[in-house]
């Protein structure tokens, strides 16, 4: 299955957790190596504290194209909860 | 006048915030309660209820426990409104504070910036203090800002830089820091005020190890001068924390 972002660009889930982890390694400095996937936590295995996750907002709008809400981006606390906060985000083709 | 109508503006501006989130078809509020509001570090400290002994005195108890209920007003903002208490037996009603406070966030990254009301009064409510506060903090962007130094050095750092505005203008600066090692935590927190020309701080800290959920063994140590009375304070502790966050 195939959802589109806000202008328009056909992704898939798969696409979608791909470029997240790539945001997510990108703002993890020392963890270029370290296996990062949808069970990675944001706080405790990555060391984010209460507002860093933040720092994912614009490069996911630069990137996928999506606006997301940022109290809702607070309260994330895995790779796949943002992953899936994404796909939410995106819309369902008729 | 203003002293009286403090805790009023503060309930007025939660309730605002109430009726703005009502309008939002999923309704996300959260509760959180820590050792204070007065940080990002402050909140992931545990609420404390510590027995000291000092020489010559009986057994005393210290309680230090915040509680803040968050939710979104915007896409890029979200309000925290909430209350604290500094008190316990060992601690004379001049050293004790209540305080409420409101405060909206905006996300204008590469910032965080907070802007809202505080009220604070000491345990017999003949000091007070009402301000209007500004602060700021970078997301990220240097080692250890907001995320550990590497996989291996579990410490992580946060600056705060801000002004209160209310019985005069006091800018402030607030640093703080924690290290986390499998169950054992260790954080510190100082605050340096600009008041009337001369220099005021107060710094404090703890070291916790986890025992199950949200409790914890606590050992916690606070020196300096903080509002509202500015008084001199110095003190260690060893005893129960606790802290509630999703």
């Amino acid at each position: 299955m195939r959802r589109r972002d806000e202008r328009g660009h056909s992704w898939t889930n798969r696409g979608v957790e791909r470029a997240v982890i790539r945001i997510v390694r990108r703002l993890s400095p020392g963890f270029a190596r370290r296996p990062i996937s949808r069970k990675t936590r944001l706080h405790q295995d990555l060391g984010w504290d209460e507002y860093y996750p933040l720092r994912v907002v614009r490069p996911i709008r630069a990137t996928l194209h999506v606006s997301l809400d940022d109290h809702l981006v607070l309260r994330l606390r895995t790779v796949g909860d943002l992953v899936a906060c994404v796909w939410n985000a995106m819309e369902v083709p008729a | 006048m203003t002293r009286v109508l403090g805790p009023f503006v503060l309930a007025a501006l939660a309730a605002t915030a109430a009726r703005a989130q009502q309008a939002d078809s999923e309704p996300r509020w959260e509760l959180l309660v820590g050792h204070s509001y007065s940080s990002a570090r402050a909140l992931m400290q545990p609420a404390t209820l510590t027995l000291e002994k000092v020489q010559g005195s009986p057994l005393y108890s210290v309680l230090d426990v915040g509680a803040l209920v968050r939710g979104s007003v915007t896409a890029r903002s979200w309000i925290e409104t909430g209350l604290r208490a500094r008190t316990g037996s060992a601690r004379p009603s001049g050293q004790q504070v209540f305080g409420a406070m409101a405060r909206v966030f905006g996300e204008l990254d590469p910032v965080l910036v907070a802007v809202g009301g505080e009220y604070q009064a000491n345990g017999g409510f003949d000091v007070h203090a009402l301000d209007a506060t500004a602060e700021l903090t970078p997301l990220g962007g240097l080692p250890g800002l907001g995320t550990w130094v590497s996989p291996a050095l579990h410490l992580r750092w946060r600056p705060w830089i801000g002004t209160a505005v209310g019985d005069g203008v006091r800018p402030y600066v607030r640093l703080s820091a924690d290290w986390v090692q499998g169950r054992l935590e260790a954080g510190i927190e100082e605050t340096a005020w600009l008041v009337a020309g001369s220099g005021r701080s107060f710094v404090k800290g703890d070291i916790s190890f986890q025992l199950v959920g949200g409790l914890s063994v606590t050992a916690s140590g606070e020196s300096g001068r903080s509002p509202p009375t500015w008084e001199r304070t110095g003190r260690i502790g060893l005893g129960l924390g606790f802290r509630l966050a999703p």
